[in-house]
């Protein structure tokens, strides 16, 4: 044990002759001063000079970043790095965000509170305080008022502030000597584990977040593709047809397309064609022709197209005069329900995209059999 | 206690307010003026009810600290009386305003099987059975605390203890009551569970405000000695509190309805973030939570009387402004203010600060006559 000093500790046998004491310990400037008292005394913090603790600020810091801790990672896990539509809503809904980033204040600010009261402020745990083991201890816990005057360097001297508090009117004065500080549990050793786990935490989720990213087979969790469910093109015991995917109920329309049409196509030939001669449209129209019609009708639609050869089939000569004098609604009823061995497109294209596409057919017919007075039209 | 002169300037607003008040009739429609009742009187009835609950609740967990300021919520209280002609009269509204009782409710899937609840008798007997419960729970509170400053009896403490818990439970009835019927029933087919507990948050802040403002207006003309900042940092704290508790519910209520999306539900929201009803929502926030949970955060705030009669002011019109919010959007449209609006704040206000003015001269400042009143004026913190 060092021959250095703890504490000077001047007993009182009344608050009031504690609070007289107290500016004149304080004036004398050995140490720090600091009371022991059986239960609060009002205004002692102020006669102590005690200045006005940090641990708010500290909160309301903490606080406010626990708020932005937890905004920024729901923001950045539902908007940026995972973005799912769930019930519609945008993936960056602050309201979503709003309980959780209650909760990670609340947590944040009392984990601060907390810990840092006592550890960081009051630096417990401190076992063996040596005040606990002085003889005045037990007066102190009943009746007696003590003051203490504490070391504040290896210059303290303690004769000095013995007789600085009997002065000031103590009835009784200690020496207390310094304290066998635990050299393991100390508040250094936890806050230095606490971080310690924490860092680990962050290193941990930061690394298995960029393993998982650079090594997709390293899948932590697999549960999502295990899972007992029914597979694209694959055979399942649990519908009776033995099938995974289920065909739609008949009669069932998929959005933005019409149902197929039944008639006959002499029927169709009174259609017309409801959408405009613009530039969108042929656009369109050229866009789904090079897309469905091409590889069999040819890019010119005269029936060339790059699957004839391969496949002997014949397709329809669209510049022939009979198709030239087709009208509009028949070529759509080919579209939508097919004609010899031309399958029906109705599942692919949309109402829209026929008549596009029949637009578009007779701008093909109209290029192929140009007359001189076609060019003035051009002609701006 | 010397009778003050009544202050022309408020005898001026009334007097300017009742021509406008009557104007607003006949020249804007009864619906207008109707609104404008309904929102005067849920005003006057918060701020009455928040009020009293201060003073139940310093009875029901026996709180000493607040007992030299308990005068202060139980001469606000008071204003329950004045809001009982204005909420009979209100009951002229509800034809006009409350779709609930006009009589195509009858044809309404929804409002058919409410025809009963809704329909005026039903609806005027709720409100007059929550009025006989306000002058009871005030009989009993504020009249005893007023006999005890002569009769020095501590038996009232322990009558005001017993009474404490059932006044909750009639407070909690009272207000559920009033918030369902007069302010959610402008929109039937629209209900919420938890909104007898926003308008509480309201009502109480209110209350407290005002408690805060008039000790801080009676402290500057020299009375009140000995209640000091440790008092007035208790009733900071609770206002500083209970912005939070506000906040919470409105936003746990308006959270619920946006998560599920449910048309019936989402419409209440839907009419308040369009046009310019959004911003209006948006500066309730503001007004109601953020800017005076930032202005009282510190522990130096919360005493400085300064600060918290700035606070306390800007809480009322918040308060205002809530109501505004929960009544107006109800009219359809975008927000209505002008020349009626302002006619009935300057009746109503100058009306309230006139009856508030006449209550602060009632009885002694303080309990005198409360056992506790030298605990709680030697209260620290």
């Amino acid at each position: 044990m060092s021959k250095l000093s703890y504490a000077v500790l001047g007993l009182f046998d009344t608050p009031d002759a504690l609070m007289h004491a107290i500016p004149k310990v304080r004036a004398a400037k050995l140490g720090t001063v600091e009371a022991y008292t059986p239960y609060p005394i009002h205004g002692i913090d102020d006669a102590l000079g005690l200045r006005r603790s940090p641990l708010g600020g500290m909160v309301l810091v903490m606080g406010t970043l626990g708020a932005l801790t937890a905004f920024g990672f729901q923001y950045w896990i539902s908007a940026i790095d995972y973005p799912i539509i769930t019930g519609g809503k945008s993936a960056a809904s602050w309201e979503a965000f709003i309980p959780i980033m209650f909760e990670v204040t609340v947590l944040f600010a009392t984990f601060t509170a907390g810990l840092g009261m006592l550890l960081l402020l009051n630096r417990l745990p401190f076992f063996g305080h040596p005040v606990l083991s002085s003889k005045a201890i037990k007066g102190i816990t009943r009746d007696r008022y003590a003051l203490a005057l504490e070391a504040e360097s290896e210059a303290f001297d303690s004769a000095a502030a013995a007789q600085a508090l009997q002065a000031a009117g103590a009835v009784e004065v200690e020496i207390l000597p310094a304290p066998d500080r635990s050299p393991f549990l100390t508040s250094d050793y936890i806050l230095r584990t606490l971080g310690g786990i924490f860092v680990t935490c962050l290193v941990a989720g930061l690394g298995i977040y960029t393993l998982t990213k650079w090594f997709p087979l390293l899948a932590p969790m697999k549960y999502m593709q295990d899972q007992p469910r029914l597979n694209a093109q694959k055979a399942s015991t649990f519908f009776k047809d033995g099938r995974g995917m289920q065909p739609p109920v008949p009669g069932t329309v998929a959005r933005g397309y019409l149902p197929t049409a039944t008639g006959t196509q002499d029927a169709a030939a009174t259609l017309v064609n409801p959408l405009p001669r613009t530039k969108e449209v042929f656009a369109l129209g050229r866009k789904v022709y090079g897309n469905r019609c091409e590889v069999c009708h040819g890019a010119l639609a005269n029936g060339s197209g790059s699957l004839t050869a391969a496949y002997g089939a014949k397709p329809a000569n669209l510049q022939a005069q009979q198709f030239r004098d087709y009208p509009d609604g028949k070529l759509y009823w080919v579209i939508v329900n097919g004609k010899n061995a031309m399958p029906s497109h109705a599942p692919y294209l949309t109402e829209t995209q026929r008549w596009a596409v029949v637009h578009y057919v007779r701008a093909l017919q109209r290029a192929q059999n140009a007359k001189d007075e076609d060019l003035k039209v051009v002609a701006p | 206690m010397s009778s003050k002169p009544t202050p022309p300037l408020l005898l001026g607003s009334v007097a300017l307010g009742a021509a406008g008040v009557l104007g607003t009739y006949f020249a804007a429609g009864p619906e207008r003026f109707w609104a404008n009742w309904v929102l005067w009187f849920v005003l006057l009835f918060t701020l009455g009810l928040g009020s009293l609950f201060i003073v139940a609740l310093e009875h029901l967990v026996s709180a000493k600290w607040s007992v030299p300021v308990r005068r202060i919520p139980e001469r606000l209280a008071t204003l329950l009386l004045p809001a009982i002609p204005v909420g009979l009269i209100a009951l002229g509204a509800v034809p006009v305003l409350y779709p609930g009782s006009r009589p195509e409710a009858a044809h309404h899937p929804i409002l058919a099987g409410k025809a009963f609840w809704l329909s005026l008798p039903f609806f005027s007997a709720r409100t007059v059975f929550a009025f006989v419960l306000c002058v009871i729970a005030l009989a009993v509170l504020v009249g005893g605390s007023l006999k005890q400053d002569v009769s020095r009896d501590p038996a009232f403490n322990f009558r005001a203890r017993k009474f404490a818990p059932a006044f909750m439970a009639i407070f909690a009835l009272v207000i559920t009551l009033v918030a369902f019927d007069w302010i959610s029933g402008l929109t039937p087919e629209w209900y919420s569970d938890i909104f007898g507990v926003y308008i509480f948050a309201g009502a109480f802040l209110s209350g407290l405000a005002a408690t805060a403002l008039s000790l801080l207006y009676l402290q500057g003309e020299g009375r009140l000695e000995g209640v000091r900042g440790d008092h007035l940092y208790n009733l900071g704290a609770f206002l500083f509190a209970f912005t939070v508790f506000w906040s919470y519910i409105g936003f746990a209520q308006y959270m619920l309805m946006w998560y599920a999306n449910l048309p019936d539900e989402v419409i209440y929201y839907k009419v308040r973030l369009a046009g310019a009803w959004r911003a209006i929502t948006f500066a309730l926030a503001a007004l109601h939570f953020i800017l005076p949970f930032f202005a009282l955060v510190t522990r130096d705030a919360k005493r400085d009387p300064k600060r918290l009669r700035r606070v306390a002011l800007l809480m009322l019109g918040a308060h205002v402004l809530d109501i505004y919010w929960l009544i107006f959007p109800a009219l359809g449209g975008s927000p209505r203010f002008s020349w009626p609006e302002l006619s009935f704040a300057l009746f109503f206000l100058g009306g309230i600060l006139l009856w508030v003015r006449g209550a602060m001269e009632k009885g002694e400042d303080m309990p005198v006559g409360d056992p506790f009143l030298r605990e709680g004026l030697e209260f620290r913190l």
